[in-house]
């Protein structure tokens, strides 16, 4: 049978057999090798890794899809795991120069490729190695080919067909090996498309073992770049006929160009074009019984998809052994491989974190700011000793458990009372504590007793509700030594053990973790990862927790996604329902963010803001839709503050928005759909939409969270913290550069001289990292700094600067737009005032501070 | 839909005002969120064509603003080669639920006939613009002729 009818004219197959290479590199360590082949800038292929040699065997053979004047690129790669893999060397096989060389044939063709290393540019390109490779079932007339740009082929130099290796031209080698029974048979009177091959590679799947390698797409015209965020794929599989997809994505083309077809990518496999009553085009995708406006992507090289036994679909990832529910597609694979790129940074960003601990060097001292170690706090408790990192942060071994902190074991827990403890009472003073362990304070002077300290630069006050004054209450080390409390009070005692593969570490970590009854995962964590040695004093462990919250994120599992666009903070995607398991899913990250709270570690990134006060409890109000959706957010705003009778806006009480291409239609109240909204009754719809927008889609999932969370950590144990507290406690702090921040700070309606943009920067200045950390999660929405410093800042619509913005009179607060990074900082008339206003606003988490 | 009211009074509206400038009216009856129509410009050197243009809605609609497209190829500072079109009325920034499709039609309109070269979106063709109006006017007539639609007989 004629295997060639089908593919597109012009379109060979190859096979080629990676064999082995011999490598000579000055290196002190042994590559890891594996080889990549593309063809024609397409996709590479990869064989698989051969750990630590030089001298690597890896016989695997693809099936290539070739034009007489394709070029293929070998190239060897040093898989490193930390950093990206180098190129050790490489060669460019002008197919058509061979073809020409051997009479059009590249059938039981054997090739010895001289490896060139061009990583330096300053020195001259070496020969590092070669690379052996058997081509077969490749015959191509050549005679219909002429050679692109009118350079002469490299003609034959004689007849002579043994089976001596020849240098044919630059750096490669070639033979035809012989194969025992069939002789080399004449090629030149083949027809061009026909094809002696005997593979049967792409269409029968091994049966054990590897997976098989999916069926070579055909490299074809670039491909029609997706031009809306929507999905593939279009739900609407409850009725039995397939009809055309219900709505048009948005920004969708209906073309019906005829010409269009002729430059299009063949349909993948289970895909049907038809029309509809209107004669549009549209897809059927008989997989998963779906359809689409949107014509279907091939998969890219490398991608297979296939059923699970209860005949669900999912798409396997040979390049990366992974899977996913979702038909990949190049948005998606462009988001994974930015996830992908901030893998490197992950570990350097845990090591910056910190919460309250050493003095920071060079920081300007604060307030907050602890009594360093060094200056005679005494010795530490036996069995602890204190160690130096390479960068010169301090921390605290403790070898009775084998844990390490941060944290100064003779100062933990009580920064508060340290602080003011070692100010001494005025003469005649004493400290008491009540029945019910209160404290006290006697003045033997006036024989009167008071609850407030009479030590100056103690607050004072009415108590707040812990029986503290109130000040101290707002403090967030008190807080979190509150928090702390609760969680060593209840701990339980022992440990647990992870055991986990860098390579599976999310799903070992999922398995282990909802494995385990809840109150076990408060023991204290102890991670191995597999194959590598080391014991976990605290150092693997909080490695583990940021790397699986960075793994959570993996765009691959839908389960969470940027807020609008290009802000870092997460919020649970509408359409993480494609992976099946997701409530399961949710209810483990809920256990694992709780762990990290508990065992004191942080996560890689942090949640939206109204996702925290989800998780307090906190009503959602109108405001916290803008920064998840200021768009969304304008339009209610309008709605309320004009009058809406009489403008023609048609509006009910109901609703729809679009996950994966579907609608999804939802009534605010009973009959909502019949009731019209006016002047009167907008105010209750405005709440309605409210709750709505920050539920829409993600109730399940929000539930199955808070689930997981509290069978380890009581929710009710967060009742102190406030939610931009509850970021810092989770995500940590990190230092910031305050001269960075300057520095790509813009200014609308003020210059950089102002008076009170010059007093904001002496504020900042003088403030300690909280306090900063604070002031920027106020106004962006979140303490973290981007990877590559505040040049980097993001806002909802792409890179947006911190801005300060002058904006109303010196007895306005200022207030902040987090969707935009600004800032709108009333004229103040003093440093003074500017100070008041701002701890004020920075402080308050209720909204009026930020509008 | 909640939008499909909304939408179906708007088109209702715009068919009956009899715009000359905006024609051919096509809407899928079951799916109202994407129109299709054309563009009948009355000034030089777009008054000798007709442009096909499509407006998508989004499910969100009114609280979103809609999109609209160019399917006809146009030689216009503001409208690029994937004929995408930036018009303030339609910006995140500008949208308002009271915003009728009308509007936003009419301030198409007004942009094709009168170019603003000031926020372009094809920065060569304001130049030019700017530069040599003939020029621009002379390319954008043969362009419009080679590649717009049939202006309707009426």
């Amino acid at each position: 049978m004629d295997t060639n009818s089908e593919e597109s004219p012009g379109f060979y197959q190859l096979s080629i057999t990676v064999e082995c290479a011999h490598l000579r590199l000055n290196s002190f360590l042994k590559p890891n090798p594996y080889v990549e082949i593309t063809v024609d800038e397409q996709t590479p292929r990869k064989t698989d890794i051969v750990k630590n040699t030089t001298q690597p065997k890896w016989n695997e053979t693809f099936t290539l899809l070739v034009t007489p004047h394709s070029k293929i690129n070998l190239s060897v790669l040093d898989k490193k795991n930390f950093r990206k893999d180098s190129v050790c060397g490489e060669k460019k096989v002008d197919l058509f120069q061979l073809l020409t060389y051997f009479n059009g044939k590249c059938d039981n063709l054997e090739l010895t490729l001289d490896l060139i290393n061009e990583n330096k540019p300053s020195e001259s390109p070496t020969k590092v190695g070669e690379l052996m490779c058997f081509l077969k079932g490749l015959n191509v007339d050549v005679s219909n080919y002429t050679r692109p740009g009118g350079s002469t082929p490299l003609t034959q130099s004689n007849s002579d067909s043994s089976n001596n290796s020849r240098s044919v031209f630059n750096g490669i080698k070639a033979k035809v090996r012989s194969t025992g029974t069939e002789n080399v048979v004449p090629s030149s009177s083949r027809r061009s498309n026909q094809l002696t091959t005997s593979q049967s590679t792409n269409s029968i799947p091994n049966v054990n073992g590897r997976p098989p390698r999916p069926a070579p797409e055909v490299p074809n015209q670039p491909r029609r770049s997706i031009d809306s965020s929507n999905s593939l794929t279009n739900n609407n599989t409850e009725n039995s006929s397939i009809g055309p997809p219900a709505t048009v994505p948005n920004g969708n083309t209906v073309q019906s160009d005829a010409e269009e077809n002729r430059n299009e990518d063949p349909l993948p496999p289970g895909w049907d074009l038809r029309f509809d009553t209107y004669g549009r085009r549209y897809y059927v995708d008989h997989n998963t019984r779906s359809t689409s406006w949107e014509r279907p992507q091939p998969l890219p090289a490398g991608w297979e998809m296939r059923k699970d036994n209860r005949g669900r679909v999912y798409y396997v990832d040979h390049n990366t052994r992974t899977t996913t529910w979702q038909r990949p597609n190049t948005e998606r694979l462009q988001h994974y491989q930015q996830w992908q790129g901030q893998r490197q940074h992950i570990v350097q960003q845990g090591n910056q974190r910190f919460l309250y601990g050493q003095a920071q060097n060079g920081s300007v001292a604060g307030p907050s700011t602890v009594a360093d170690e060094d200056d005679g706090s005494g010795p530490l408790p036996s069995g602890w000793e204190r160690r130096v990192q390479p960068e010169g942060r301090v921390y605290f071994v403790n070898h009775k458990n084998r844990t390490t902190q941060w944290e100064d074991p003779r100062t933990q827990g009580q920064e508060i009372s340290n602080d003011l403890d070692e100010l001494p009472l005025p003469a005649g003073w004493e400290i008491r504590f009540t029945d019910d362990n209160k404290r006290y304070f006697v003045d033997h002077n006036t024989k009167t007793t008071t609850f407030d300290d009479p030590r100056p630069g103690a607050p004072k006050g009415p108590k707040g509700m812990y029986g503290v004054p109130r000040a101290y209450e707002r403090s967030f080390k008190w807080k979190i030594s509150q928090f702390r409390f609760l969680c060593q009070s209840n701990a339980v005692p022992s440990h647990m053990k992870i055991q986990v593969s860098r390579q599976t570490l999310f799903e070992d970590s999922f398995h282990t973790i909802m494995r385990l009854p809840a109150y076990e995962l408060r023991r204290r964590v102890y991670i191995i990862f597999k194959g590598e040695e080391g014991l976990d004093y605290g150092g693997v462990s909080r490695e583990w927790f940021f790397l699986v919250s960075h793994e959570a994120l993996n765009p691959m599992y839908c389960l969470f996604e940027y807020a609008n666009k290009n802000n870092y903070s997460l919020q649970i995607n509408p359409a993480s329902y494609v992976n099946p398991e997701h409530l399961t899913y949710f209810k483990f990250i809920g256990r694992f963010i709780a762990m990290a709270l508990y065992h004191g570690r942080f996560i890689y990134s942090g949640f939206t803001m109204p996702f925290y006060k989800r998780m307090l409890g906190k009503k959602l109000v109108m405001k916290d839709i803008e920064s998840i959706d200021p768009e969304f957010y304008n339009s209610l705003v309008w709605l309320k503050e004009n009058n809406i009778d009489d403008c023609g806006l048609e509006l009910y009480y109901s609703v729809d928005f679009e996950v994966l291409g579907q609608v999804v239609h939802h009534e605010l109240k009973k009959n909502g759909d019949k009731e019209r909204v006016d002047e009167e009754n907008k105010e209750e719809y405005l709440t309605l939409m409210t709750e709505w927008r920050m539920t829409r889609g993600i109730e399940q999932q929000t539930q199955a969270f808070l689930d997981g969370f509290n069978e380890v950590v009581p929710i009710e144990w967060l009742k102190y913290f406030d939610e931009r507290e509850l970021e810092l406690l989770l995500c940590g702090m990190q230092e910031i550069d305050v001269e960075d921040w300057q520095k790509h700070t813009i200014y609308r309606h003020y210059q950089r001289s102002s008076k009170p943009v010059i007093w904001f920067w002496q504020f900042v200045k003088q403030s300690d990292n909280e306090k900063r950390a604070r002031l920027l999660q106020f106004v962006t929405g979140t303490c973290r700094v981007p990877v590559g410093g505040f040049a980097e800042l993001m806002g909802s619509n792409g890179p947006q600067r911190f801005c300060i913005e002058k904006v109303g009179k010196d007895s306005w607060l200022p207030r902040s737009h987090t969707c935009f990074n600004r800032l709108d900082l009333p004229p103040y008339k003093s440093y003074e005032q500017l100070v008041e206003k701002l701890t004020y606003a920075i402080e308050e988490t209720d909204t009026f501070g930020q509008e | 839909m909640a939008a499909t009211r909304r939408l179906q009074k708007e088109l209702g509206d715009i068919r009956n005002s009899g715009l000359k400038s905006f024609r051919d009216i096509q809407v899928d009856e079951t799916n109202i969120l994407t129109w299709q129509g054309l563009i009948v410009p009355e000034n030089p050197p777009y008054n000798k064509g007709a442009f096909k243009i499509e407006i998508n809605f989004p499910a969100e609609y009114p609280f979103k603003p809609p999109k609209i497209n160019f399917k006809t190829k146009i030689y216009h500072p503001n409208i690029d080669e994937k004929g995408q079109v930036c018009l303030p009325i339609i910006s995140a920034e500008n949208w308002k639920p009271a915003t009728k499709t009308d509007q936003v039609i009419q301030a198409l309109v007004a942009l094709v006939n009168e170019p603003e070269p000031e926020h372009p979106l094809r920065a060569d063709l304001a130049e030019e613009y700017l530069k040599d109006k003939k020029k621009f006017s002379k390319n954008a007539e043969e362009y419009t002729k080679k590649h717009s639609e049939k202006r309707p007989a009426d």
